[in-house]
């Protein structure tokens, strides 16, 4: 009898700690304030350090992790960045000629390899950030955004949210006037000038409408207490275990890997000649730092669909 | 308990000679459901603000105005938000934020609560209202009768001790008006919550009221019961009441009790008139043209490709002359077929001919010359100018040619003037392009009772002049009462046509009031004019005058 309570009780646990760790369904749904310190320090060293193979990381994640997130569509926007990635690359051997190898003169200007090989790295380096950026915002809703404003700034946090709520209704109101005025003849003659003239005064007759509207949402707001003392502000994410432990990888792998760029140990000089620093033990624990860092979305989305798979396929 | 207590209150309003509110006393005790209605401009909305201490207008003020035993300009600010709850009349600007949820946490926020307490508040609320299927939407993307749900929600968040609700269903469709309206009943019932409501809407209000309190140019004239109310009051105001009390002031006498509700209207009529004539003779009129205005033949309409079609094989034929009247539920594309006639928007099968032509043929934007005018929903957006002499100018319109007078508005902000004002403003601009055929889309949207009265007649006046009119609306009374030939429009065509008589009395449940009253008395009886005609026709059974 009390072995069979034990294997229960057992098996409870085991049970709750599945659950537990299921508390991550998934990078996205973080914590938004972790995830924007994930994205800062991120994006950060990519920028401040032009190591190739800092580079080579940044850009490999971020394009792996905007693949698991969009799976095949999307293909528009790797188009841009490719060519993005071409026009950026060619536009600085043509601009600078600094750098030791010539490769041949163009226009009486040595275009060298040292050159082309900077504008390569560099353009991998702001193309892997946009891509990051592109994640950002997909996860990123406006409802994250003003949670971490507010975390700032609650009064800020206020305003923004009622800026985006304006956008739409003004706009939706444009549309509306316009339809109005073409009915009713605003529009005279089918020509352009007549038609951009009607565009403007539907423009500064909705700018009233909205001066207007304010008024009364200005009511509203006082008549519900607003500006009568500290505010308090509500908000729908939690901060769990799981957010806690991802925020405290973040920061710690991000000290490790900038202690290794301060102390020099991760730096490249393209000119005259390229010349990359001795890695030694630091600069690998800091680069490995960094590969961690920024693959770190990626185990988490792999694994969690690898458990969830797990779990399914045991009932 | 007295929670409002009201004394000898006087205002003006800065810059005014004339006091808005003369001499106003009024107490009103916890729990009751107090309805306040008048005619525009009777400082029913001024009352009204003078309770909310957040609210009140700037002017010069006398009088005594205490709430819970205490002055109302003493009151802590904090305290006097929560407790007193003000719902306003526009669905869409009383909302702050961009999500329901956050509405619904602003009102606590601003008192500063934990936030463990705003989640719990907000869910119950949430609950209570039905609201959680939509608590992650956008505000923006609601309609406007979940926005004004939402409006009062996040008052009542705040766990106010009184609401205050200023014409709070004036810019909803009947349907979601009388959601709104069965929400309040269930708050002041179930929580006993005490309301105070101004309405323009009192077929439904008043039968569950307390007290119904009348106001005249700025003076409590009534303050009772409805029933005793409706006794004494004047024609003018008559016409805000319930068909059922209408009929019994006219035909009733003094010794039964006053019907406010279509079943006691029923039993008022049953009771007491004899049934020997059934109908009234049909007055039948004769089209003077056989020639159409506007025809719509096999239309389909979708927004994209990939949505639902919106307009099924629509067809449609209003005659020259004649005032037409399309009614139906929300989103069945009564308004869409609108935009279709008046070529904002095309269809994507069938044709359009509008006097015979086809809208193609109308080049260069000639079909909004001397040809087809439309007044849309939103009377706002009619309105370009700072003052309604210029708006006038604007269009090229002669006042004196207009078959109603708006002289009194003319240096005013069109913004700045009543709803009815507004429609009146809005028709006249829109009657300046000389058209032969006018569209309207609700035109009797927030209007009170007696705006009503005049817009049918200036309708009347128009096609008399030889307008042809194609009417949207909700408001089956006013489709009854101004109408040619009703259609009812249901899941994206027309599926019945008639004259109002017919159409309405074959209707049992999408049918005027007096219609469902008089049903197996009568035949055929739509409006309160022909009820009232066909019971002295056949004459009381007690044979009373």
């Amino acid at each position: 009898m009390t072995f069979f309570v034990k294997v229960l009780q057992i098996q409870s646990i085991v049970h709750c700690l599945i659950y537990i760790d299921l508390l991550i369904l998934s990078f996205s749904s973080l914590n938004p304030a972790v995830i924007t310190v994930w994205f800062l320090s991120v994006s950060a060293i990519a920028m401040f350090c032009n190591h190739p193979v800092i580079t080579i990381l940044t850009l490999t994640g971020a394009v792996l992790f905007y693949l698991i997130r969009n799976k095949n569509g999307h293909l528009r926007s790797h188009l841009f960045f490719l060519v993005l990635f071409l026009i950026l690359s060619i536009a600085n051997p043509i601009v600078s000629h600094n750098g030791a190898t010539v490769l041949f003169v163009m226009n009486n200007n040595p275009v060298t390899l040292e050159s082309l090989l900077y504008g390569i790295n560099s353009s991998a380096m702001i193309v892997g950030v946009l891509y990051l950026l592109r994640s950002f915002t997909q996860i990123m809703t406006s409802e994250k955004l003003l949670y971490v404003t507010g975390r700032l700034s609650p009064k800020l946090s206020m305003i923004l949210s009622m800026a985006i709520r304006f956008v739409p209704l003004f706009s939706k109101q444009g549309q509306k006037v316009n339809d109005t005025q073409k009915v009713l003849g605003l529009y005279k003659d089918d020509n352009f000038i007549d038609d951009i003239k009607g565009h403007i005064r539907v423009f500064s007759i909705v700018s009233t409408w909205g001066l207007e509207n304010g008024i009364i949402t200005a009511d509203s707001m006082e008549a519900r207490g607003y500006g009568t003392g500290r505010r308090t502000q509500m908000t729908r994410f939690g901060f769990t275990f799981s957010d806690g432990a991802v925020l405290a990888a973040s920061l710690v792998l991000t000290a490790l890997c900038a202690a290794a760029v301060a102390a020099g140990k991760i730096s490249f000089n393209f000119y005259p000649r390229l010349i990359s620093s001795e890695f030694g033990f630091m600069g690998i624990v800091g680069s490995a730092a960094y590969a961690l860092l920024v693959f770190m979305p990626l185990l988490i989305e792999t694994e969690v669909k690898l458990r969830w798979n797990y779990l399914m396929s045991k009932d | 308990m007295e929670l409002f207590d009201v004394k000898g209150l006087n205002f003006a309003y800065p810059e005014c000679t004339e006091n808005t509110l003369h001499n106003v006393d009024l107490t009103i005790e916890k729990g009751e459901f107090v309805v306040l209605c008048g005619s525009t401009g009777s400082g029913k909305s001024t009352l009204l603000r003078m309770l909310k201490p957040e609210l009140t207008p700037l002017g010069s003020v006398s009088g005594d105005i205490r709430f819970k035993g205490e002055s109302i300009s003493t009151i802590d600010r904090r305290a006097s938000s929560a407790s007193i709850g003000y719902v306003m009349q526009a669905p869409e600007q009383q909302i702050v934020t961009d999500k329901v949820w956050h509405e619904l946490a602003f009102g606590p926020e601003n008192l500063g609560m934990p936030r463990e307490d705003i989640a719990r508040r907000t869910a119950e609320t949430a609950s209570f209202f039905g609201i959680g299927e939509w608590y992650d939407r956008d505000t923006h993307s609601l309609s406007g009768g979940q926005k004004q749900l939402l409006n009062l929600a996040s008052v009542l968040v705040m766990d106010p001790e009184v609401i205050i609700l200023d014409e709070p269903t004036a810019q909803l469709d009947p349907i979601a008006a009388s959601d709104f309206i069965t929400a309040i009943k269930r708050l002041n019932q179930e929580l006993s919550m005490t309301v105070i409501i101004a309405e323009h809407r009192l077929e439904e209000i008043v039968p569950v009221c307390d007290r119904l309190i009348v106001m005249e140019n700025g003076r409590i004239i009534f303050n009772a019961p409805p029933s005793e109310v409706i006794m004494n009051m004047n024609n003018d105001l008559l016409r805000f009441m319930p068909s059922a009390a209408r009929i019994y002031r006219t035909l009733g006498n003094e010794s039964e009790e006053c019907p406010l509700t279509v079943r006691q209207g029923w039993n008022f009529i049953e009771k007491n008139f004899r049934t020997e004539i059934r109908s009234l003779p049909s007055q039948k009129k004769e089209f003077k043209s056989d020639s159409y205005a506007l025809e719509m033949k096999n239309v389909r309409f979708r927004y994209s490709r990939d949505s639902k079609d919106i307009l099924k094989d629509l067809e449609l034929k209003v005659r020259q002359g004649e005032i037409f009247t399309i009614v139906g539920g929300n989103g069945c594309g009564k308004t869409t077929s609108l935009k279709c006639a008046s070529a904002l928007v095309k269809p994507y099968c069938g044709t359009i001919k509008v006097f015979g032509k086809k809208l193609k043929e109308y080049k260069n934007r000639t079909l909004y010359k001397d040809c087809l005018a439309m007044l849309p929903q939103d009377v706002q957006t009619v309105f370009m100018c700072d003052s309604v002499r210029e708006e006038l100018k604007l269009a090229n319109a002669d006042i004196s040619s207009l078959p109603f007078d708006i002289s009194n508005l003319l240096d005013k902000h069109p913004y700045d003037l009543s709803g009815g004002e507004q429609q009146l403003a809005a028709l006249a601009r829109v009657l300046a392009a000389n058209p032969k055929i006018l569209l309207m889309d609700e035109p009797t949207k927030g209007l009170d009772a007696l705006y009503k009265h005049k817009i049918c007649k200036i309708l009347h006046q128009l096609k008399d002049s030889g307008v042809t009119i194609v009417i949207v609306t909700h408001d089956i009374e006013f489709a009854a009462e101004c109408s040619d030939r009703c259609g009812m429009f249901f899941d994206g065509h027309i599926v019945s046509v008639g004259t109002p008589d017919e159409f309405f009395a074959e209707n049992s449940f999408y049918t005027t009031a007096v219609s469902r009253m008089t049903r197996g008395i009568y035949d055929k009886i739509v409006t309160v004019s022909q009820a009232e005609e066909i019971c002295r026709l056949n004459g009381r059974k007690d044979g009373l005058k």
